[in-house]
């Protein structure tokens, strides 16, 4: 049977054919057919078709724009970065702090509150705001961008970044990305981020992390920092891995990390594990709510969900650190793994001021 | 195709898309089957209507995904304690007469330029050719100097990730494992799968 992402390619293809206008009647049939064949068919269809009957609607945006040319991205509202990048519809979304020169500021409240009303006068103010986008976006296709951005610990935050690829945080994590002509740089301070790279040839993407370097031309891939360690897991495209000279002046090789790669980069050297994409995902689990371990030694699996939790959990003796546990758990839900714990191991749970510690029974 | 019904579907259950991939984000562990949990949802909702239209159709759709991911679990695809737990308490606030289904012309609109603005370039070209100017697709092909098959392959693009960006809203945003992501299309993910 096909997959749901068959189907869908497949209904859309039926959907671009019967919009290219000469369908024939031989063409209409074998639609029909195809829509009778399965229900996962039908209900795949109505929804793309229901989806291109809405883009009728940007007629709307046509009004005032010459014949022949296609206006540029966020010319809809006066602002620098675009519509995508501040939904107003999700408030827990991060504010970027943009850096013109040295000193961060935060965009000014009433800047979006401005936005938000233009956007009640839309049709009104199109022709003008895409005027002062053009400009704007002349400026600032000169300049150098700058934006931060973080977490607090529990938090995940998802940050579109202006040349359209994605960055999600990890809780407690701190990323500086800048953005200029000829490269698209990351610097992850803190903690641990997943990026969706937009293909652009041109601008190679840097992850820079202390004197580590993870660059990619359009790929998937999370690096997170552990004090001076480092972890890159790579689901899809290639990455590169390169080292500045170590402290005893030795330097590590410069490795490419294909899909299903993950490097742990120390000190000590650089340790590549080569396996299937689906295993790889497995430590980005996180992104959709969970930590999973296989066979994993307690002390780090309680590392793993103190990274996520205010209220740590401290191993009280060796032999408990060394018990091991498997399987998939929500990272905010500390007490639910420590009681599956105490239920399964010799292992005692006490609550000790702001953290939990585990102690052999 | 019986028509009432379709239409049905597109006005009381699609539009509900956002909420649901919010709540199949949440409920379940592994992304990678999200896209095909969806559709089986949709399937066993449109089945059941074909019978009798559910008399409250956004909580019909959130029991049926309910039901099935209690099922897949039972049959043992996933271990996780937690998340039995969490499609049990199946934490949403039902209101039959949601903000979603009330959203302004204006807020429609918006959601509609962002969906717009987060296609490739050649693809955004091409929908607006096609949509705001009206051209066919020949004379698309013509104006952009590319062939006609290459316009009927955008347009297929096109509206597969308005789909994605539009009924699910914000939560298209959020890099679903191989989902359609705007990058995910543009980095040879894409091709993998057909493109």
């Amino acid at each position: 049977m096909a997959s749901s992402r068959e189907i869908e390619h497949t209904a859309a293809a039926w959907l671009a054919r019967r919009d290219a206008g000469d369908c024939s009647e031989r063409d209409r049939q074998q639609l029909d057919a195809w829509l009778d064949a399965s229900v996962a068919h039908r209900v795949a269809f109505i929804r793309l078709d229901a989806a291109w009957r809405q883009s009728d609607r940007l007629k709307a945006l046509g009004a005032g724009v010459p014949a022949g040319v296609v206006p540029a991205r966020g010319s809809w509202t006066p602002s620098p970065f675009g519509n995508a990048d501040e939904p107003a519809d999700e408030p827990r979304h991060p504010h970027p702090t943009h850096t013109d020169a040295d000193s961060p500021r935060r965009i000014p409240r009433q800047h979006r509150e401005q936005r938000r009303s233009l956007l009640r006068h839309f049709a009104a103010a199109a022709a003008l705001a895409l005027v002062v986008s053009l400009a704007l976006g002349w400026r600032h296709y000169a300049a150098v961008e700058q934006a931060s951005y973080r977490t607090a610990i529990g938090d995940l935050q998802e940050v579109p970044l202006a040349d359209g690829s994605t960055a999600t945080l990890s809780s407690d994590s701190r990323i500086l990305v800048t953005l200029s002509h000829g490269e698209r740089h990351v610097d992850l301070q803190q903690g641990e981020a997943f990026f969706a790279v937009a293909k652009d040839p041109a601008r190679p993407f840097v992850v820079s992390i202390g004197g580590r370097r993870v660059t990619a031309v359009g790929t998937r891939f999370s690096v997170r920092r552990d004090m001076a360690d480092l972890r890159v897991v790579v689901t899809e495209g290639l990455v590169r891995l390169e080292s500045d000279r170590l402290p005893n002046g030795l330097r590590q090789p410069t490795t490419l990390l294909p899909a299903g790669s993950v490097a742990l980069a120390s000190d000590a050297g650089v340790v590549v594990h080569s396996g299937s994409v689906q295993q790889a995902e497995e430590y980005l689990s996180w992104r959709s709510g969970f930590v999973s371990f296989h066979d994993t030694p307690l002390a780090t699996a309680a590392a793993e969900f103190n990274r996520y939790n205010t209220r740590k959990i401290v191993i009280g003796d060796a032999s408990v650190g060394a018990m091991r546990v498997g399987g998939n758990f929500r990272w905010s839900n500390t007490d639910a793994f420590v009681r599956l714990l105490a239920q399964g191991f010799p292992i005692k749970a006490r609550q000790q001021g702001d953290s939990i510690v585990l102690t052999r029974r | 195709m019986d028509d009432s019904l379709n239409s049905w579907f597109a006005r009381e259950i699609l539009v509900h898309e956002s909420a649901l991939m919010r709540y199949l984000l949440r409920s379940w562990f592994r992304r990678e089957e999200i896209h095909d949990l969806r559709q089986e949802i949709y399937v066993r909702v449109y089945e059941a209507a074909a019978k009798a239209r559910p008399a409250m159709p956004k909580s019909f759709m959130f029991t049926t995904a309910r039901h099935l991911m209690t099922d897949r679990l039972r049959r043992g695809r996933v271990v996780s304690i937690e998340a039995v737990g969490d499609i049990d308490a199946l934490n949403v606030l039902i209101d039959e007469i949601s903000p979603e289904r009330r959203l302004g012309a204006r807020q429609e609109l918006k959601r509609l330029t962002d969906a717009f603005d987060r296609l490739p370039d050649r693809c955004r070209e091409v929908v607006w050719l096609r949509r705001v100017e009206e051209l066919s697709q020949k004379e698309v092909a013509a104006r952009m100097g590319i062939s006609e098959k290459t316009v009927e392959k955008q347009v297929a693009k096109g509206a597969r990730l308005i789909a994605e960006y539009f009924h699910g809203g914000s939560h298209a945003r959020r890099p679903a494992h191989g989902d359609a992501m705007d990058t995910a299309y543009e980095n040879g993910h894409g091709q993998q799968q057909g493109d």
